[in-house]
């Protein structure tokens, strides 16, 4: 947890880490309740979604864990909390699934609804937001030969194998290595971390057998932070109500997101900031405009300077 | 020590170029670059004080208007073309420099491995992707930074979220293993130096994390997190080359391992354990939605352990014993090694930042017949150990500080180190980030929090 002033080489103000809090070195997603002021994690290696109280420090067991074979969770990688709904979601991309538990769940648990199937498009679930002012989720999902490749919008209550209502991807929208999604809950806007505009590359094992037909790329540096300038990431800024293969209404882009990766993006609506995560530091950026509703491609509202 | 400190300063031109409020950039493209330069390229490359002022003036000018894009991928995306300033159309925004930036511009120690033949310590730097080379006399009390003999770093080397080293005294030759960001064993030489290429790779499960020799067998050993398993290659091994065994399964107790030790004397492999476990299942997006995945095992929570697998074993087999449970104080152990003169495993307890050590033969609930920890000792988030029984030491990297510290050999309780190697200056802060890909904002305490 760092200062949101926190600007330089400066150490974290506090950790939470240790066998005693049941989480490990690799976590890819939070999520901060403000209601009632807890922290949610999930630990992708051991099929759990941790809360922490807040103000948590050290060594310090979670408040509760959702973990078990009710749960059905493998690899949890991301999560979003409802604190008006009273909901826990994850997303998991060995179950190709978003997962909705109680915000209140503890232990061995079933979850309230899963989202999964075919015609959902899920695959590899990187990111998951949800709005519950107008009622949506919001994930990022990777398919690797660049179809399906985007933000898929559900209703809120969607359960089972169903179909997206929105779908934001294709070859305009440049959306190829992403991850974290964010939405601010007044205007709906949709923010999504890109790490950079080509395919996530292909991994040479599948379990602990070599990919059959894998070959290795001289060029195979997409996780990092030192990606070439011209496929460099950004911050992209939907309309809640876009739809098909758009470019994004606003961006972030340049030697700042390259430095962060932008595997990770959180907001500050209050004070209008943007903050990015990736590779191994931070950026904070700061947008008023991107707080306020996004206009049509060309309205007079756009600015670019 | 000055391409250290002058690519670090590089590093810091480009932050703070990144952070001033200045106007978009939109200026022409720089000629010294080219258009598909890379940063790292620049920091990289020989003429580092060029370097340094290339950086900070590409940061001051990107995009570069013109520049040649659009290569098409699978699915037709286009690669290239984000630079533009004409992508996306009519949008807000652009290129906009951050109001604050963190990072830590130093090398962060993680794996370290000795050789006393050739008097060499190397050590993985998982914070700016290199490899460190230092004379095995190196370090001392002095608060600046410790000149390394030899500093791999560059993208030709392929370094990416390095974690365990190891070394290779008869062919000297050193390994280093990237946790993520490329999944590749890569092996230099000790004549190697600056932005090189390996001198061979080899293509590694996912989330591999350490890396043991077994010379006299000609093998070596590495762990892989995800997938809960020991893999087995021939050392030679390159490319795409499979394993030649695998220990792998429930029966194992392998659960999030890290660091493991070839012990050839007595035909075992020891691994420090975390604790955390659950299945794994195909999961990329290059694999399909639907898979016959078999019996569903839900994820669990153990202690931290260290197991003892029969050196052969292959397939899913159970340890032949285990040091675990509350009296052990393991918490979360990271690299192990192994005294083989006085039959001592000696793990870097990075949960309570200490080093704690067990006779070799021990099993179950033990408590450590030596600990070293303390305000004394200097040591901060150890990641890695090594023991130097010809000159009577122990080495610890610290991750939670930019410093190695160097021990007599038995040293226990809170004592001081007998030298310090720093990667950065004295009281030099740490992040802490091992490529941290989400954040959350607390609205409540003015907090941003990234998990690790």
């Amino acid at each position: 947890m760092f200062a949101r002033l926190a600007n330089g080489n400066v150490a974290p103000k506090r950790v939470i880490e240790g066998q005693a809090t049941n989480l490990s070195r690799t976590m890819h997603g939070i999520a901060y309740d403000a209601i009632h002021d807890e922290i949610v994690i999930p630990v992708a290696l051991s099929g759990a979604v941790l809360v922490f109280k807040a103000d948590a420090s050290g060594e310090v067991p979670p408040l509760r864990a959702i973990q078990g074979t009710r749960t059905r969770l493998v690899r949890p990688h991301t999560v979003a909390v409802d604190p008006v709904n009273n909901e826990i979601l994850t997303a998991d991309p060995s179950m190709r699934a978003i997962v909705v538990f109680e915000r209140m769940a503890n232990g061995n648990v079933a979850p309230k609804r899963v989202i999964s199937g075919p015609k959902t498009g899920l695959l590899d679930i990187v990111g998951l937001d949800v709005d519950p002012i107008r009622n949506v989720i919001v994930a990022s999902s990777r398919k690797g030969n660049g179809d399906k490749v985007g933000l898929f919008v559900f209703d809120r209550l969607a359960n089972g194998d169903v179909e997206p209502k929105q779908f934001i991807g294709g070859p305009n929208s440049k959306l190829a290595h992403f991850r974290q999604v964010a939405i601010d809950p007044a205007t709906g806007n949709i923010f999504l971390a890109q790490q950079n505009t080509r395919m996530k590359q292909m991994e040479a094992y599948v379990l602990d057998k070599p990919r059959e037909g894998f070959k290795a790329k001289d060029d195979d540096d997409d996780d990092s932070d030192s990606g070439h300038l011209d496929t460099m990431g950004f911050i992209a800024v939907y309309a809640p109500d876009d739809n098909g293969d758009v470019p994004p209404r606003a961006i972030i882009k340049g030697p700042g997101i390259r430095l962060a990766g932008a595997a990770g993006v959180a907001l500050n609506p209050k004070k209008k900031e943007i903050i990015t995560v990736g590779g191994n530091g931070f950026q904070t950026f700061l947008l008023p405009d991107f707080f306020k509703p996004l206009k049509k491609p060309g309205g007079t509202a756009m600015i670019r300077d | 020590m000055r391409r250290i400190f002058i690519s670090i300063l590089a590093a810091l031109a480009l932050l703070l170029a990144g952070a001033e409020p200045s106007p978009q950039a939109s200026a022409a493209g720089d000629p010294d670059l080219g258009p598909y330069a890379t940063l790292d390229d620049l920091l990289a490359a020989d003429c580092v004080d060029d370097a340094a002022l290339a950086i900070a003036q590409a940061a001051a000018r990107l995009p570069q208007t013109g520049a040649p894009t659009a290569r098409t991928l699978r699915g037709g995306v286009e690669e290239g073309g984000v630079t533009s300033d004409d992508w996306p159309p009519h949008a807000l925004g652009g290129v906009i420099p951050p109001i604050r930036s963190v990072s830590d511009p130093f090398p962060t120690f993680d794996g370290v491995a000795i050789d006393t033949v050739n008097d060499r310590v190397i050590f993985s730097d998982e914070n700016r992707h290199s490899l460190l080379v230092y004379e095995r006399t190196a370090g001392g009390v002095s608060n600046e930074t410790t000149e390394p003999a030899q500093w791999v770093f560059g993208p030709k080397t392929k370094l990416g979220y390095i974690a365990g080293v190891e070394v290779d005294p008869a062919r000297r030759e050193f390994y280093t293993v990237n946790n993520d960001s490329g999944d590749l064993l890569t092996v230099f030489s000790y004549e190697d130096h600056g932005n090189v290429q390996p001198r061979r790779s080899l293509s590694l499960p996912h989330q591999s994390w350490d890396v043991s020799l077994a010379p006299k067998r000609d093998e070596f050993v590495v762990t892989v997190q995800q997938s809960n398993a020991l893999s087995f290659f021939k050392r030679t091994a390159t490319g795409t080359t499979a394993p030649i065994r695998t220990i792998r399964g429930l029966a194992t107790e392998l659960e999030d391992p890290h660091g493991v030790y070839f012990d050839e004397t007595h035909n075992e492999i020891i691994t420090a354990n975390h604790g955390n476990w659950t299945q794994i299942r195909p999961y990329s997006p290059y694999d399909p939605q639907t898979t016959e995945v078999g019996e569903y095992k839900s994820g669990a929570f153990h202690p931290s352990a260290i197991t003892f697998h029969a050196a052969d074993a292959n397939g899913d087999v159970p340890p032949v014993r285990t040091i675990e449970g509350d009296l052990t104080g393991l918490n979360w152990p990271m690299g192990i090694d192994v005294d083989l003169t006085r039959d001592e495993i000696v793990a870097a307890n990075y949960g309570d930042s200490a080093v704690r050590v067990y006779r070799r033969g021990d099993k179950g609930n033990v408590q450590p017949i030596r600990v070293l920890r303390g305000a004394l000792t200097q040591i901060v988030g150890p990641v890695s150990v090594a023991i130097d029984t010809k000159n009577d030491e122990l080495w610890v990297a610290n991750y939670g500080d930019h410093t190695a510290v160097v021990f007599p050999r038995t040293a226990s309780g809170n004592v001081r180190p007998k030298r310090v190697i720093r990667n950065a200056p004295k009281d030099t802060p740490t992040c802490g980030f091992t490529n941290a890909s989400a954040a959350a904002y607390d609205s409540k305490r003015d907090e941003i929090l990234v998990p690790n």
